[in-house]
């Protein structure tokens, strides 16, 4: 069983409908409240705010969501919660499971207070001390409905077009720094997003750009395809050493290119190791397969560290 | 009356695309003057390569370029030091596809590639150097002994080596940078005037790019290791009179670069405290 609190928060309403210590039918405000307090609690060093809260669409709210969204935004934003629409998900949520009651939910019972599922997952800085930073992140997401690329590129700005070259609206904006193709089937892939939240929160607003030029967007079945880190271990590494003594995990052509390629296992990312030291790690679906990845090698990198 | 596909004798001759790509492979090792038994082993790789599914389907181009993948693995995996670039020209290939196909061949026939051996490159590139026999083209000073240019060529390989300047790079600029300060210092008088690439033209070979920066690398390297040479401490060495040195610098080199990294390194760390505080 995969603890999704820690590796996949981004997915995860709050705990808090399923801690057994908080009963749900006091008002949404204890919930709120006590969801409010943890973050602002445990986020010191939080670049972006943190939108995991925000319901996925559902049947019923998801015209809701998107009517709301300019006005959720600011709300998001300054921290605070519009309560009548995400009322209607906790509602949901509690309604279809009843946390500690009837069903013994694992999350209820084995789950550790002081631990919130919105808290990025920090490796354990005591092995290495260095810690991956997410450069890149790649998302997709389903409008659920056809779109006239033309249209689209002939009203929006920043948008480009040339069906000749790509069959896709390129489209950007500067608040999350973020570039979206958009499709004619309704399909958009989101790239250049610093983190989870970003990625969601940057999808959302090409998704609102897309609905404000007329059609009924959806957003549906939003999925992070891959992650792309990088850090620096600060010493020189003999990458013809690493690829002796690694041969089924690694390939070092420098006629081809100047990093050696190592494939790990577990988890599945592949790492771009430089002579420099510097680690870029990719292919990851979740953060803490790239911290995970990151504490396999850096013990293995230190095997060749030169000398001193 | 049965039509061929219903028949078994698709499955008893060779294809005609396999039969041409055999014969290229052969015809490859023959020009390369690979041993016989490299031969053999290539036309294996190909046959077994061309009817995985992965290579089965592909463009007659990249069928091409599998022929040449083929034999480079070969060499590789006997230590012949062939470089994709020779192997590329060879075919006409565009490199970038020669090296996806190579990746590909790894993979699907699950071969273990070993490292291109540096040492065994020099001695094949230095043989295509037109400086050992008399020429028209080249001058009395310029000509070398070839078994002195590639000891000392040798010998500032491995120093480059040790000295971080090979990793993540492309081999063949290195030799040749290391070509080229080996011939300067063996007769500096008169060679020490003739530039990089007139060097080039005259051993009749290519001057890559890469080469311009790693002869830069070398000097500086070269000069470090100078200065922690007693008698060499008084002159005011240049990038041009250190040449004149080399051969000392590379007798003594063990006990110089551990000399020349310790000082550095004892910089460098005098360097982090300081910036701690």
């Amino acid at each position: 069983f995969k603890d999704d609190f820690s590796t996949s928060p981004h997915l995860f309403t709050p705990m808090s409908p399923y801690d057994v210590e908080l009963p749900i039918q006091t008002a949404e405000d204890g919930v709120f409240a006590s969801q409010l307090s943890q973050p602002k609690e445990l986020h010191t060093d939080f670049s972006s705010v943190d939108l995991s809260f925000l319901p996925d669409v559902t049947p019923e709210n998801k015209e809701q969501n998107l009517s709301e969204d300019g006005h959720e935004t600011q709300k998001e934003l300054d921290g605070s919660l519009p309560s009548n629409e995400d009322s209607g998900v906790f509602m949901d949520e509690s309604s279809l499971s009843h946390p500690g009651a009837a069903q013994p939910s694992p999350e209820a019972s084995g789950v550790c207070p002081p631990l919130t599922p919105m808290t990025p997952m920090t490796p354990a800085s005591e092995s290495s001390g260095i810690v991956p930073q997410l450069q890149n992140i790649v998302s997709t997401v389903n409008l659920a409905c056809k779109l006239d690329l033309k249209n689209i590129a002939l009203h929006a700005r920043n948008a480009e077009y040339n069906p000749k070259r790509f069959a896709a609206v390129i489209m950007r904006i500067r608040e999350p720094r973020t570039t979206a193709l958009i499709f004619s089937s309704g399909k958009m892939v989101c790239t250049g997003a610093k983190s989870e939240e970003q990625s969601r929160l940057a999808a959302r607003k090409y998704a609102r750009v897309v609905q404000k030029l007329g059609f009924p967007a959806k957003f549906l079945d939003f999925k992070i395809q891959n992650m792309v880190g990088s850090c620096d271990v600060r010493f020189p590494i003999r990458l013809e050493g690493l690829v002796l003594t690694h041969q089924q995990f690694s390939s070092y052509e420098p006629e081809l290119f100047p990093g050696l390629i190592y494939r790990m296992v577990k988890p599945r990312i592949v790492l771009l190791i430089f002579v420099s030291g510097k680690v870029v790690l990719t292919g990851a679906k979740e953060r803490s397969e790239i911290y995970e990845a990151f504490e396999n090698i850096y013990p293995i990198l230190k095997g060749f560290k030169k000398p001193s | 009356e049965v039509a061929y596909s219903q028949s078994t004798g698709q499955k008893e001759q060779l294809s005609r695309c396999l039969q041409r790509g055999i014969r290229r492979v052969r015809d490859l090792c023959k020009v390369l003057q690979l041993p016989a038994v490299f031969e053999e082993t290539a036309v294996s790789y190909f046959q077994r390569a061309l009817q995985l599914p992965a290579f089965h389907l592909v463009s007659l181009e990249k069928k091409e370029l599998l022929g040449g993948c083929c034999v480079f693995v070969t060499c590789r995996q006997h230590s012949w030091p062939l470089t994709m670039g020779t192997v590329c020209s060879l075919l006409y290939a565009r490199q970038d596809l020669f090296a996806g196909v190579f990746l590909s061949l790894q993979k699907e026939l699950g071969l273990s590639v070993p490292a291109l051996s540096l040492a065994d490159l020099v001695t094949t590139h230095l043989s295509s150097f037109r400086l050992f026999q008399p020429a028209a083209s080249v001058p009395a000073p310029f000509l070398e002994d070839k078994e002195k240019l590639l000891a000392r060529t040798m010998g500032i390989v491995e120093l480059a080596s040790e000295t971080w300047l090979v990793t993540g790079r492309h081999p063949v600029p290195i030799v040749t940078a290391a070509a080229f300060l080996a011939w300067q210092s063996l007769r500096p008088g008169p060679r020490l005037s003739c530039p990089l690439a007139r060097f080039c033209r005259l051993a009749g070979v290519d001057l890559p790019p890469p080469a311009h920066l790693r002869l830069k690398e070398l000097l500086e390297i070269l000069l470090g290791m100078a200065s922690q040479l007693s008698w060499l401490r008084g002159f005011a060495l240049d990038k041009k009179t250190v040449v004149k040195h080399v051969g000392d610098l590379l007798q003594h080199r063990v006990f110089l670069l551990r000399n020349a990294f310790s000082q550095q390194d004892r910089e460098e760390q005098q360097d982090k405290e300081e910036q701690q505080d």
